[in-house]
C-alpha cells in the first residue's frame, strides 16, 4: 500500500494550483457572473492552447503510441483542477469526451481527419459526444435516434440535449441505434460534422450552475453523413456482433467525476475555514466539528475515489468502486457546499460568494454521468444481484 | 505514488488470521461469550501462527511488526469475533504508551506481568486530562472489556503511567465483547511502575491505539454488512429476495460504503504511522469515522434481518451491540472529534489542506 503522491506529479499539481488560481477561477467567476458560457474568441481559450491544453493525446502512426497515462494522476489533476473551477475545465477546448472512442474504435482515416486537427494548436477546437437525449439519460440503452443506411449514406434522425460544447464543435460523435428495440447491440457511433445539412436547432440551455461551459441540446433532421463517418467502419460490426463486445469491465469515467467533485469540496471546505477564521469562529465547538466532519468525508471520499481509479488503472474489474466512487464524491461535494453556507449565514444570501457558486455547481455533480441513485441502481446489479433489464 | 494493492507479506499473515478466524473463533462465538474467554486451544492455534506478539519489537521475541499489519490483522480477527481479538492479545493497546514513552525496557516489564498470570491482561485508559505523575495512581472505570486485568496504563494528552499492584475488578455484564471479559475496575494509591511526560510520544501512542480501536470496528463492520447483504439475498418478501426491493438494495450499498471510506481512512493513518509521519489528526478522524460508521451499519445490519436479526440465532446483534462498545474505547468520540478538529483548525495554513493535496510525502 502507499499514500503517497510522486515528485512529479505533486509538482504537476502545483502547477495546476498556479494555473487555476491565476487564470481558471476569474474566468469561472466572470461566465457566473454574465451567466453565459465562456465565448469560443475568449482570450482565455488562446491561453490555454500556449499552455499545451486543447490537443490531443492521439500521435500519428510512426510518433509514437497515444499516452494512455496513469488514471491516478489523471484523477489527482482533475481534481486540482475542479477545485480551482470544473465549469472551465469542462469548457476548455479538446478532444474532449469522444478522443477515448476514436483511439480505441477508429480507423486511421478517421483518426486521421477529426483528431489530426488537434494536433495543431492554431486555434481553439472542440469536439463532443452525444449520447444524451430527452428521453434517455443513464439508461443508454434507450436513446430513440435512428440511423438509417441509404446507399453509402447514413440518414440520421433524432434530438440530443445537455450536450457540452456541442454548437462550438468541429464534430460531433453521435450515438444512434438501427432498431430502438434491440438495445446496445444495435447503437452505432457517427461523426457529424459542423455545417452538416439537418444538424440544427442548437438551444444553450440556461443552467443553475457550471455556467461556463455550455450545455447544448440539437436536432439531427434527416442528416445525411457518408457510410465513412461511421465509428470504426462497417467491418467492425461484420467481426463483431454490435456494441457489446466493446464495453469494458472496468471505468475510468466515473472515479474521475467523484475526483472533481472531492476537488470542489475542497473548495468549499477552504474557504469555510478561511470565512470562519477571519469571523473568529473557528473557537466555537460546533463549528469546529462540522467543518472536522466536512474534511473527514471528504478525505475518506478522497479515497475511496483514487482507489476506484487505481483498479482502473490497473485494468481489474471496478464497477462497483467507481460508481460508489461518483456517488460518494458527489454526495460530500454538496454537503460541504451546503455546510459552507450555513457558516456564511445571511452573508451567503447575498449571491456574490464563491461558496455559494459552488453549491450551484455542485449539483450538477450528482447528475452529470448518473445521478446518485442511478449509481446506487448500478451497484445493485453487483452487490446484490438486481436485475434491471 | 497511490497503490491500493496489500503486500505479499501482509497478505499471506492476512489470510492465516482469515483462516484462523472462521475455523476457531466464528463457531464458538456464543461459547466464548458465554464463557467471557476463548478456549486455550484457540489461543495456542494463535500463538503458533505467529499473530502473538505482533507489534512486540523483534529484542523482545515480538514479530516487529507496524500499524497497518496490526489495523488488517485485526479487521479479520473482529470480523469473526471482536471481543476474541481483545481477549487473544494480553497486551492490547496498552502496548503503545509503555512502547513510546516508556522504552522497550519497560515494554519487557509489562509483558512479564501479564505472563505472570496466564489470561491476565493490561487494560489502556485514555483520559481527557493528564494525572499527577508522582506517587501513585488512583482511579475508577464503569467498565472495561477485561476480567483478569495484570495491569493498568492510563494515557493522557502529553503523559502516560502505569500500575500493576492495587488494581481491584469487579465483574459486570458487559454490553459487549464479552470473549475479552468485562469489569468495573477501580485502582486505589497503586504504586507507579513508571511515568512519562512526552507530548510527541503520547500523541503516537493515542494515534496507534486509536487505529486498534478503530480496526477492530472495520471488522465487525465488514460481518454486519456481509451478513446482511448475503440474508437479503436469500431472504424473500412479495416474490422476490428483500435484497432486490431497491429500499433494501441502496440500504445495503449506503453501508458498503460508509464501511469502504472508513477502511481507507483507517488504512491511511495506519501507513502514516509506520512511516512516522504526523497521524495524530488522520488517526483520530478515522476512529471518528468508524464510530459514526458503526452507528450507521450496526442497527441496520439487524434490521435487515428484521425479526431474526434481533435473536441471537444470528451474530448482528452482536455486531450491533459490539460495534458501539468498540467505539467507547480508545478516548471514545468526543475526545477523537476534538483532536482531528484541533489538528484541522488550529493549523497555522491549514486553508491550503497541504496532506490532502500530498498524501503528506
Amino acid at each position: 500500500m502507499d499514500f503517497s503522491i510522486d515528485r512529479d506529479t505533486a509538482a504537476a499539481v502545483e502547477a495546476e494550483r498556479e494555473w487555476g488560481e491565476k487564470e481558471m477561477r476569474p474566468v469561472g467567476l466572470e461566465a457566473d457572473r454574465e451567466a453565459r458560457p465562456i465565448p469560443v474568441d475568449h482570450p482565455y481559450f488562446g491561453r490555454c492552447l500556449a499552455r499545451g491544453l486543447g490537443r490531443t493525446r492521439w500521435r500519428r502512426p510512426g510518433d509514437g503510441a497515444a499516452s494512455r497515462g496513469s488514471v491516478v494522476r489523471s484523477m489527482l489533476l482533475a481534481e486540482e483542477r475542479a477545485y480551482w473551477d470544473r465549469g472551465v475545465v469542462v469548457a476548455e477546448p479538446g478532444p474532449g469526451l469522444p478522443e477515448g472512442n476514436v483511439i480505441a474504435m477508429g480507423t486511421e482515416e478517421q483518426k486521421e481527419r477529426y483528431l489530426g486537427p488537434f494536433l495543431e494548436s492554431d486555434q481553439p477546437r472542440w469536439a463532443c459526444f452525444a449520447m444524451t437525449e430527452p428521453g434517455a439519460g443513464s439508461d443508454a440503452a434507450a436513446i430513440r435516434t435512428l440511423a438509417r443506411k441509404d446507399g453509402d449514406h447514413w440518414i440520421l434522425n433524432g434530438a440530443k440535449c445537455f450536450i457540452g460544447g456541442a454548437s462550438r464543435s468541429d464534430w460531433i460523435l453521435v450515438q444512434a441505434t438501427l432498431d430502438p428495440t434491440q438495445g446496445r447491440s444495435a447503437q452505432r457511433s457517427f461523426f457529424v460534422e459542423r455545417g452538416t445539412p439537418g444538424l440544427g436547432g442548437f438551444k444553450i440551455e440556461k443552467k443553475m450552475g457550471l455556467k461556463a461551459y455550455e450545455s447544448t441540446s440539437f436536432t439531427l433532421e434527416d442528416c445525411r453523413v457518408p457510410a465513412a463517418n461511421l465509428l470504426g467502419g462497417e467491418e467492425r460490426y461484420e467481426r463483431k456482433a454490435g456494441f457489446k463486445g466493446a464495453m469494458q469491465t472496468f471505468n475510468a469515467g466515473r472515479p474521475v467525476i467523484g475526483a472533481m467533485a472531492v476537488g470542489m469540496g475542497r473548495a468549499a471546505l477552504d474557504e469555510s475555514l478561511r470565512f470562519a477564521r477571519e469571523h473568529d469562529l473557528l473557537d466555537r465547538v460546533r463549528v469546529r466539528d462540522r467543518v472536522e466532519a466536512m474534511a473527514r468525508t471528504i478525505r475518506g471520499a478522497r479515497l475511496v475515489c483514487l482507489r476506484a481509479g487505481w483498479l482502473a488503472e490497473q485494468e481489474r474489474p471496478n464497477v462497483p468502486e467507481a460508481s460508489m466512487a461518483k456517488a460518494l464524491g458527489a454526495q460530500v461535494c454538496q454537503e460541504a457546499t451546503g455546510l459552507g453556507l450555513e457558516l456564511l449565514g445571511l452573508a451567503a444570501g447575498t449571491g456574490d460568494h464563491l461558496i455559494e457558486k459552488l453549491y450551484r455547481d455542485a449539483k450538477a455533480m450528482d447528475i452529470v454521468e448518473g445521478t446518485g441513485q442511478i449509481q446506487r441502481v448500478i451497484m445493485s446489479r453487483s452487490l446484490v444481484g438486481l436485475k434491471t433489464r | 505514488m497511490f497503490a491500493f494493492d496489500i503486500d505479499d507479506e501482509l497478505e499471506i499473515l492476512i489470510e492465516v488470521t482469515r483462516k484462523l478466524a472462521a475455523e476457531k473463533l466464528l463457531p464458538t462465538l456464543r461459547e466464548a461469550e458465554q464463557h467471557r474467554a476463548v478456549d486455550d486451544s484457540v489461543r495456542e492455534a494463535f500463538v503458533e501462527v505467529g499473530l502473538a506478539g505482533l507489534e512486540i519489537p523483534e529484542s523482545l521475541g515480538g514479530a516487529g511488526l507496524g500499524s497497518l499489519s496490526r489495523v488488517c490483522l485485526n479487521e479479520e480477527l473482529a470480523a469473526a469475533d471482536a471481543g476474541a481479538a481483545l481477549a487473544l492479545d494480553p497486551l492490547g493497546p496498552a502496548l503503545y504508551p509503555i512502547l513510546e514513552l516508556g522504552g522497550e525496557a519497560t515494554l519487557a516489564e509489562l509483558q512479564a506481568a501479564c505472563e505472570a498470570r496466564p489470561g491476565s491482561r493490561a487494560v489502556l485508559l485514555c483520559e481527557a486530562e493528564d494525572r499527577d505523575t508522582a506517587g501513585s495512581l488512583s482511579l475508577e472505570a464503569a467498565w472495561v472489556p477485561a476480567d483478569d486485568v495484570a495491569a493498568v496504563v492510563a494515557l493522557g494528552p502529553e503523559g502516560c503511567c502505569w500500575a500493576t499492584d492495587g488494581i481491584a475488578t469487579r465483574r459486570v455484564r458487559g454490553a459487549g465483547l464479552r470473549a475479552a471479559g468485562a469489569s468495573r475496575l477501580v485502582v486505589e494509591g497503586a504504586p507507579l511502575r513508571g511515568a512519562w511526560r512526552d507530548p510527541e510520544g503520547a500523541s503516537r501512542a493515542w494515534a496507534r491505539s486509536r487505529l486498534y480501536v478503530a480496526s477492530l470496528q472495520l471488522g465487525v463492520m465488514r460481518a454486519a454488512c456481509e451478513f446482511s447483504r448475503a440474508y437479503a439475498q436469500e431472504r424473500e418478501a412479495f416474490g422476490r429476495p428483500i435484497a432486490h426491493h431497491q429500499a433494501l438494495a441502496f440500504l445495503i450499498i449506503d453501508m458498503n460504503m460508509a464501511l469502504e471510506g472508513a477502511r481507507l481512512l483507517v488504512h491511511e493513518a495506519a501507513w502514516r504511522a509506520d512511516r512516522g509521519l504526523p497521524v495524530a489528526g488522520e488517526a483520530a478522524a478515522a476512529l471518528v469515522e468508524c464510530i459514526e460508521a458503526a452507528r450507521f451499519i450496526g442497527p441496520n445490519g439487524v434490521q435487515i434481518l428484521g425479526g431474526h436479526g434481533f435473536v441471537q440465532d444470528y451474530p448482528v446483534e452482536k455486531h450491533m451491540r459490539e460495534a458501539r462498545a468498540l467505539g467507547l474505547l480508545a478516548g471514545g468520540l468526543d475526545l477523537a472529534v476534538q483532536e482531528a478538529g484541533r489538528h484541522l483548525c488550529d493549523r497555522e495554513q491549514p486553508l491550503a489542506l497541504a496532506h490532502l493535496a500530498s498524501g503528506g510525502e
